[in-house]
């Protein structure tokens, strides 16, 4: 058995549908209609002990649903969640004294307050004994470099302070599993980069077990092993960012910047898009098209100024997974 | 012990963070007390020439008017410390803060009660109730004696209750209907206007509502009877004038179960 054991869970909600204009609210009123909206389907997955785990998709692929599941909001209709021994939504208490939730949209600090009286607040709702919450508090501070606004209040903080706070908020009673839910969501380069040190470390050092989700891909390769690929509520991937590359690898863009306006017939197995007035972009599968050829076709035929050849970068990967081409 | 200790602590905690929010507006905190206390105050008043003009009012002259609305804002101005957070429950649930107190190690009804508290408003309404009662409980003819003060603080307990319970019915709607104010406004405002002057004065529909549907009667009307014994009480059978704690926590324990049955609901159809 896992550390964290999710087998064939499946969630729908019901929304209501209605006709629009004033009779379709009318008719919505004496008879409600109701669509079942699969948000996940049919997931399975097992997380070991001390894992860091990127959990990614698209806007409404059902990672947040998937995560609040995990987390106990939310129970699947079909299949089982098993988490360090405890049933989540079930053993509601004793579980989520053990976990850590960051919810990078959502703040669960006091608004009008120092960060420091949130952090009082969470000790006292998690019974933290004085000198753990020391200990991790000074350590955390030191490592967010958090020291000159933690007696701020947190209104007056910028995004990327608020979500070190937020952070640190979901850490203080030592978890020993973390969900993120997008925790570098509107923050800076320089924040997410103290954000992902941070994580790295905390993984390293804690044997903390980590599952967060995010948009930003650099978020996942700066940290993530593994990689959990979600989408329509299915799971499309499950495996480490390495193989991604050498499976899916295998495509090359060639960017072309042309002397004069440049009309290109399409060409079989290559994809040309515009990039500038006078930029097209040819993305193509190494395997199936000879790079030589290609170039030297282009070269002959059009008044060409630059050239360059790039690999995949593995955010066009997974958009290419999300579009069903690989 | 230790475990009541603990969350006697946490509610302390709770409270300080509260007051200290409060007071980053000072004078708002302030005002926000007199502002509550002046609005009801009004209302009050207008009722109070009115009735200069009047003599009484189905055989109640005005000082046991002002004691059958003390017993409604001294219930609410407790009430409002412990069921804010259930009143605004359906903007919790909205905003995801209620999936953050599920998050959380510890009770949800008691996270919902002691981190909404709100001291300042129940300054004004239960300082209004405790200024009625003042003014009026030398003047009503009731013998302050050891049986009517101790059945004085059981009815505030379950006057407390009723409207507990009320809102905590009304809140546990929002897990189905996500939005619930019109139907507090029906129910529960509606009937609170009708709740200041005796029933008996109303047609029979809005007297069974006040009984039976929403017992606001049970607040202050039936307890007004057994101290002040006017004589339209002859028209509702005798015993519902010592009802009152057990209407309240009957219907505290209905509304309660309510809630647990729809925390589960939640759980499952939850967004």
């Amino acid at each position: 058995m896992s550390f964290i054991e999710v087998s064939n869970i499946t969630k729908s909600f019901r929304v209501s549908r209605r006709s629009a204009g004033i009779p379709g609210m009318l008719a919505n009123m004496v008879r409600p209609k109701f669509e079942e909206r699969k948000a996940v389907k049919d997931v399975s997955f097992s997380i070991e002990k001390g894992e860091m785990v990127g959990f990614i998709g698209p806007n409404g692929a059902g990672k947040s649903t998937t995560i609040k599941m995990l987390a106990g909001i939310l129970c699947p209709d079909k299949g089982s969640i098993v988490v360090n021994g405890y049933v989540p939504y079930r053993q509601r208490k004793a579980y989520v004294a053990g976990i850590g939730v960051v919810f990078g949209q959502k703040s669960q600090l006091q608004w009008d307050l120092p960060v420091i009286d949130s952090f009082e607040l969470l000790k006292a709702i998690y019974r933290i004994p004085e000198e753990k919450y020391r200990k991790n508090l000074d350590r955390f501070l030191d490592m967010l470099d958090m020291g000159s606004f933690v007696n701020q209040p947190v209104r007056q903080l910028s995004l990327g302070q608020r979500m070190r706070a937020d952070i640190v908020a979901a850490l203080l009673h030592s978890p020993q599993i973390v969900f993120f839910d997008e925790p570098t969501i509107g923050v800076d380069v320089l924040g997410k980069e103290t954000i992902r040190e941070f994580i790295r470390e905390l993984n390293a050092q804690d044997e903390v077990t980590m599952l967060f989700t995010t948009h930003d891909m650099q978020d996942i390769e700066k940290t993530c092993k593994r990689l959990i690929i979600i989408d329509k509520g299915a799971k499309m991937y499950d495996g480490t960012l390495q193989e991604i590359r050498e499976k899916y690898g295998t495509s090359r863009q060639l960017v072309v910047e042309f002397g004069e306006e440049a009309v290109v017939p399409p060409m079989e197995n290559v994809v040309i898009t515009d990039i500038e007035d006078r930029k097209k972009s040819f993305v193509f599968d190494n395997a199936k098209v000879n790079i030589n050829e290609l170039m030297s076709h282009l070269l002959s035929r059009y008044n060409i100024r630059d050239l360059t050849v790039t690999e995949p970068e593995i955010e066009s990967i997974i958009q290419r997974m999300y579009n069903g081409e690989v | 012990m230790r475990v009541k200790n603990d969350t006697m602590h946490l509610a302390g905690v709770y409270t300080k963070m509260i007051f200290r929010s409060w007071f980053q507006y000072k004078v708002d905190a302030i005002l926000r007390s007199l502002a509550v206390f002046c609005r009801e105050a009004t209302g009050i008043l207008v009722i109070y020439f009115t009735l200069t003009k009047f003599d009484n009012l189905n055989g109640w002259n005005i000082y046991e008017l002002l004691f059958l609305f003390s017993l409604l804002f001294v219930t609410y101005g407790i009430l409002i410390i412990f069921f804010t957070g259930l009143r605004d429950f359906g903007g919790t649930v909205r905003n995801g803060g209620f999936d953050r107190y599920i998050l959380r190690p510890r009770g949800l009804l008691f996270q919902l009660i002691f981190s909404n508290a709100d001291w300042f408003a129940a300054v004004g309404h239960g300082g209004l109730g405790i200024l009625l009662f003042l003014l009026s409980a030398g003047k009503v003819g009731v013998v302050w004696n050891g049986i009517t003060i101790g059945y004085y603080i059981v009815t505030i307990i379950g006057g407390v209750l009723i409207q507990g319970a009320v809102f905590l019915f009304l809140a546990t709607l929002n897990i189905y209907l996500l939005e619930t104010n019109s139907i507090k406004e029906l129910f529960y405002w509606n009937a609170r206007k009708f709740a200041g002057y005796p029933i008996s004065i109303f047609h029979k529909a809005i007297q069974f509502v006040m009984i039976y549907v929403v017992p606001f009667a049970f607040i202050n009307y039936f307890p007004a009877q057994f101290l002040l014994r006017k004589e339209d009480m002859a028209q509702y059978p005798e015993v519902y004038m010592y009802l009152t704690p057990f209407v309240g926590v009957g219907m505290y324990l209905l509304a309660y179960l309510f809630w647990r049955k729809s925390i589960k609901h939640y759980k499952s159809s939850g967004n």
